[in-house]
This record gives structure tokens, C-alpha cells and sequence, in this order.
């Protein structure tokens, strides 16, 4: 009997999503109390910021360009290693329940194992583990999709179906359509009970999956939770949680119109592209919706309802922790909490994400709460980790050796176990080729307080723009040093770096079967 | 507006595997993931394994030229879609070429993968009378 391990995730969460990260909107003191037990973690970044790269770089702990998942909509080899396997192989028993993605899904042919089980709702691939899951109950985004979740609330609740905002429109690109109050882009009331939204079901799955294991089996159950991804449509019973008109607005949203487009007049071309309607550089965005058009109003409405569902998502982590030492499991539980990358819910002016490495989207939430039995002691660790981290980091957690394929180290334990590993900062990569032609790369390190990344040539970039910031000095990433010419040396250093550092990228390159 | 094609060799004549193709309602016999096809008019209608359906318009079937010609009309609402199957003799067997022109471009990546997979499903098809993953057989197709 060994180290129960429970991995909690959300989709698209900022930093300041957590009280315990200084938050000061959304309430979430399950989150925060663990924290408070264990580790927190102030700079941990996502090796890609969308979410098919991110999910396998989890599942593998390989960075992205060796995993082979460059964007949405690339499927994850069906033979991929994965820590679930690893751990499934071990005598763990694994379960998944939420959205796992990693494998497309706009899939109508069902050409897909994860959408085929969707679609049966069936638990396992023809009875197999699926990546090491011998268990997965999937949602998405919404009553709509190739999920369990979509076919139990076609089942028990399709009066609620219509309820939903839907995600894509009838071209199938990602709808631009306002609601709410404010009409901000994938915002709607939602009319369908708390007790049948995805929050709650995705708890409620991995709770009845944790009831059929035997009190001295050991497990790594993977809660994913959809939210706070857009659509931001929680339940309207919760809406009086966080009232948008009393919300200031993020600190990261420059209020004056010039001062906004100045700052990203200074960042790269494809910024302000963007933002004034002129590019369209990956699907993950409404390609109909114009960011320059974005409101006050509606920035405060996108992060209520944010916040709403970070809420909701707190209170169902309750929940399923409650089960846990219900079974008499606490002591030897390990949690893990975090995202697979951010949102700009407002910075610059913006929504959603894409080809912008800046805070928003790589500054991720992370907490460890290690088994009390371990007795590590609480900490707060600043040294960069990223996401790639975390599957050496449950083999550790497992007492089974870290894999030779997996490129991340377990997670320091308090940043002089940082440094002992000699860990030189952490990347972030970003390659999308739209079938519009629009082509974008970004390679990005963030070391020292410092966040270079350059731009190689595209239709958007010639190769020789980036962008540089240091965090110390401009926590806010409005001031691009990339050409200050007394930040060049440094420039030049953290392009070394970053270029050691980089691994070769696996070949074949694989193809896009899907936008996502 | 997106353009792309995919083709492949298939060991049989050219009017053996054109037979195939211009009988539009087999298509999901060598389609994976299409479980059915009907035939009203020139409207096709085409089932899916994920529980859509899509509507087609048959804009061609040329049988000199052996090509065959088609529009999604619905419910996706495209502002332009021509999909395309040429087939043409190829040394002893027969070439076919699967394109597919589109905007707005969402659907490209997925078409692209798909359509690969329906060339090979055609020559499992012809050169083995293996019937295609998902296809549910005339009885199924046509009550759907």
C-alpha cells in the first residue's frame, strides 16, 4: 500500500484565479487550504498554451517538440508512453473523469478511441485501458460534443441541453456570438441546476469510480475539470456569487484605448493584427469577434463568470476530498492541482488565447498538498517549473523510477532542491499553421525574472522580431526590451539558453486531423 | 478559402473502380465513420458514426471523364464547398484523386484526414470487398 494520488485539473485558469495566489475575486479556500499544507508553486508554465499540447505534455512529460503534438487538433500517438500507464503498470488503478483531449475533437467520423467512447459511453477502449486509463468518463465544454457527459444529460436532463452557450456556430468555427448581460463573446445565462452542470458531474463521476476501489488499493484518479474555459456560461443560480458590476477591472487591462494599442504596437506584428480584426492566426479564437470592440463591461462580466466557475470547481475538489477521508485514504494522499495553461480574461484588451506568451496565458496555478505521512514540509517554491514536471513527479510520488522518455524532473520540494537540479529555466513553445495560410512559431524561455521569446519566420514574422520583459521590473509585461539596445547581451544570452535547452523535434512531423 | 486533395493507387481498372464511385449512394460502403448514404434526386444525404448527418447536392457524375462532383449544402453552413473524385488509369491499375475546396476553412484538417482514409476504405473496397468501419448496410442506411 503506497501513495494514493489524486490530480486535479482545471482548463484555461489564470494564476490569479486562487486566493491562495493572491486573488481577490474568486473564493477557493479548498484549494488554498491545501496550499496552505503543502507547496505552491509561483512560476510554473505550460509547455504550450492550448490544450491538446499542454494535456500530452502532462500525460507524457515531454515537451511538446518530442511528444509531436504541435497544436490543437493533432492527435497524441496511440503509442505514446504516459504516466497513467506507467503507474497503471505498477498495480495502480487510474481513472480519468473530465475532459482528457487528446485526441481531436470536431471528429464526426469518429475516427477517434476517446470519441468513440464518448459516443458509447463506454469506460475503457474495447475493454483496454485507454493511455494507462483503465477508467474515463469524458465532458466538455458544454452539452455538445463526443462526450459521456453529453449523452447523460441527453439521457436524464434534455430539457437543460438547450441551456448551454454553443462553443462553435453552424460553420463550425468558434462562435462569436455575445449574450449575458454585457453581450461579451461565449457568455450566456445558463438556466440548467448546479446539480446537473459539468462541475458537479465530473465530481460526481470520479466519486462513484473511487467507491468501487478496495480500501488498500492504491490509485491515481485524474479530476479534469472543463471549467473555466469558455464558454462562460455557469449555472445562473451561482450568478449571484460575483456580481459583475461591483468587479474592478484586471490589473492587466489598460482602460485608456491609445495607451492599449501602444502596448501592443510594441509587442510583435501579430498582436495588434489581432486585435483590430486583421488575423486570424488559430481556430481557438471566435474568427468572427474583433477584440478592439471588447468593453470594460464586458471584461468584468468574462471574469465573473470566470470566477463563478472557479468557485464551482473549489467546491466540488471539496466534495470528492470529503470521499477521500471518508475511505480513511487522507494520510497517504498526495494532491496536485493545476491547468493546462491561462486566459487572457481581459490583459491588453483581450479574451481567449493563442500565439502570446505572457503571463496571462503561462503564469499557471499550481499546489502540491504531498501525503501528510511524507511530512514534507510547506513551502513556497519560485524556482520555474512547468507542467512537464508533473509526471516525473507522480512516478517520485509512486516510488517508481522517472522513465528515460519522460524530459521533466519531479518537482523541487523548496527552491534549494530547485537549484540542486540544476533546472535553467523552463519553455514554452507555440507552432500553428491555420488553413487560412497564417502560419506563427514561438519559442519562449522564462529564467531569472526574465521572458525572451522569438518569433521564427512566418506569414506573420520574418524570424527577427521577439519579444523580451523583465518581470521584475514590469510585472506586466507592457514594456518589450527585445530592441533596447542595452538588454542585447542578455537577449543574445537567453537566446543561447534557449537554444540549449530546446530538444530536437521528433520526426515525422504529425498532422493536423482536426482544427481541434 | 482552403484547397487540398489526396489520391491513391488502387490495383483494378479505372471503369471498375469509376463503377464504385459514380454509384453515389455506396459511399459510405468504403467511407469509415459514414454509416450511411441515400440517394434522392441529386441529394445526398450522408449518416455519420458520431450521429450527424450532412446533405449533399450532387453537382456531377461524369462518366467519360469518370468524375464525380459534390456540394455540402447543409446544416454546416459553408459559404463555398465543391468536393471532387477523379478517376483515371494509372499503368495497369487506376489512379483517384479525392479534392475538397472550402470556406470558411474550419472543417479543412478534419476533410483532409477523413478523405485519406476514404481512399484507402475504396481500394479495401475494390481490391478485397472489404466494407468500411462503421457502415451499416443498405437495410440501416436507407431507414436512416
Amino acid at each position: 500500500m503506497g501513495r494514493r494520488i489524486l490530480f486535479v485539473t482545471t482548463d484555461q485558469q489564470r494564476y490569479d484565479a486562487l486566493g491562495c495566489n493572491g486573488g481577490r475575486i474568486a473564493r477557493t479556500p479548498v484549494i488554498d487550504g491545501l496550499a496552505a499544507q503543502g507547496l505552491r508553486y509561483e512560476r510554473a508554465h505550460p509547455q504550450n498554451v492550448v490544450c491538446m499540447p499542454s494535456r500530452a505534455t502532462i500525460l507524457t512529460g515531454q515537451h511538446v517538440r518530442r511528444h509531436g503534438v504541435w497544436m490543437n487538433g493533432v492527435p497524441l500517438p496511440a503509442d505514446a508512453p504516459t504516466v497513467a500507464g506507467v503507474l497503471h503498470e505498477a498495480g495502480y488503478r487510474t481513472g480519468l473523469f473530465g475532459k482528457a483531449h487528446f485526441e481531436p475533437f470536431l471528429d464526426p467520423f469518429l475516427r477517434f478511441p476517446e470519441n468513440r467512447m464518448g459516443v458509447t459511453r463506454a469506460t475503457a477502449e474495447d475493454g483496454r485501458p485507454h493511455r494507462g486509463f483503465e477508467h474515463m468518463e469524458f465532458a466538455g465544454h458544454g452539452a455538445a460534443g463526443l462526450v459521456h457527459y453529453g449523452g447523460w444529460l441527453r439521457e436524464h436532463h434534455p430539457e437543460h441541453m438547450a441551456g448551454f452557450y454553443p462553443v462553435l456556430d453552424m460553420t463550425l468555427e468558434v462562435s462569436a456570438e455575445g449574450g449575458g448581460d454585457t453581450g461579451a463573446p461565449q457568455v450566456r445565462h445558463n438556466p440548467v441546476p448546479r446539480d446537473v452542470y459539468h462541475t458537479d458531474w465530473v465530481a460526481d463521476r470520479a466519486i462513484a469510480w473511487l467507491a468501487g476501489i478496495g480500501g488498500n488499493e492504491d490509485w491515481f484518479c485524474w479530476l479534469s475539470f472543463p471549467d473555466p474555459h469558455h464558454p462562460w456560461n455557469p449555472p445562473a443560480s451561482e450568478l449571484h456569487r460575483v456580481p459583475w458590476r461591483d468587479l474592478d477591472l484586471p490589473d492587466g487591462y489598460p482602460v485608456d484605448a491609445a495607451e492599449r494599442e501602444a502596448i501592443l504596437d510594441a509587442k510583435g506584428a501579430h498582436w495588434r493584427r489581432w486585435y483590430d480584426g486583421n488575423l486570424v492566426s488559430n481556430y481557438e479564437v471566435p474568427a468572427r469577434w474583433v477584440p478592439s470592440t471588447l468593453t470594460p463591461d464586458q471584461v468584468r462580466e468574462v471574469n465573473a463568470m470566470a470566477h463563478i466557475q472557479n468557485e464551482l470547481v473549489d467546491d466540488a475538489l471539496g466534495r470528492v476530498l470529503a470521499t477521500i477521508e471518508g475511505r480513511g485514504w487522507g494520510d497517504d494522499l498526495d494532491v496536485v492541482f493545476t491547468t493546462d495553461h491561462g486566459e487572457f480574461q481581459g490583459d491588453f484588451g483581450l479574451l481567449f488565447k493563442g500565439p502570446y506568451h505572457v503571463d496571462a496565458l503561462m503564469r499557471l496555478p499550481l499546489v502540491w498538498r504531498p501525503a501528510p505521512s511524507s511530512a514534507v514540509p510547506a513551502d513556497v517554491v519560485t524556482t520555474p517549473v512547468g507542467l512537464l514536471d508533473l509526471a516525473p513527479t507522480f512516478c517520485r510520488i509512486a516510488g517508481i523510477e522517472v522513465p528515460g522518455w519522460m524530459d521533466g524532473l519531479p518537482l523541487p520540494l523548496s527552491d534549494d532542491a530547485g537549484g540542486v537540479h540544476g533546472r535553467r529555466g523552463v519553455l514554452t513553445e507555440w507552432d500553428s499553421v491555420h488553413p487560412n495560410g497564417t502560419e506563427v512559431h514561438l519559442q519562449s524561455v522564462f529564467l531569472d525574472d526574465l521572458l525572451y521569446t522569438r518569433y521564427e519566420a512566418g506569414t506573420c514574422h520574418d524570424g527577427t522580431e521577439g519579444e523580451l520583459y523583465d518581470l521584475a521590473e514590469d510585472p506586466l509585461q507592457r514594456v518589450n526590451l527585445w530592441s533596447d539596445p542595452e538588454r542585447r547581451s542578455i537577449r543574445d544570452d537567453l537566446g543561447t539558453a534557449l537554444e540549449d535547452a530546446l530538444p530536437e523535434r521528433s520526426q515525422p512531423v504529425l498532422m493536423a486531423e482536426s482544427p481541434v | 478559402m482552403a484547397a487540398f486533395h489526396n489520391e491513391i493507387l488502387i490495383d483494378a481498372s479505372a471503369d471498375e473502380v469509376w463503377a464504385v464511385v459514380a454509384a453515389a449512394e455506396r459511399q459510405a460502403e468504403w467511407f469509415p465513420g459514414m454509416v450511411s448514404s441515400t440517394v434522392d434526386g441529386d441529394i445526398r444525404t450522408i449518416g455519420t458514426a458520431a450521429g450527424g448527418f450532412m446533405v449533399e447536392q450532387i453537382l456531377l457524375v461524369d462518366n467519360d471523364r469518370r468524375r464525380f462532383e459534390y456540394t455540402i449544402t447543409g446544416p454546416l453552413q459553408f459559404e463555398h464547398h465543391l468536393g471532387s473524385i477523379q478517376v483515371e488509369p494509372h499503368g495497369g491499375g487506376a489512379r483517384v484523386v479525392y479534392g475538397q475546396d472550402l470556406r470558411p476553412e474550419s472543417l479543412t484538417y478534419v476533410l483532409r484526414a477523413a478523405t485519406g482514409d476514404a481512399l484507402t476504405g475504396l481500394k479495401e473496397l475494390v481490391e478485397n470487398g472489404t466494407t468500411s468501419r462503421g457502415y451499416t448496410g443498405p437495410a440501416q442506411g436507407e431507414g436512416d
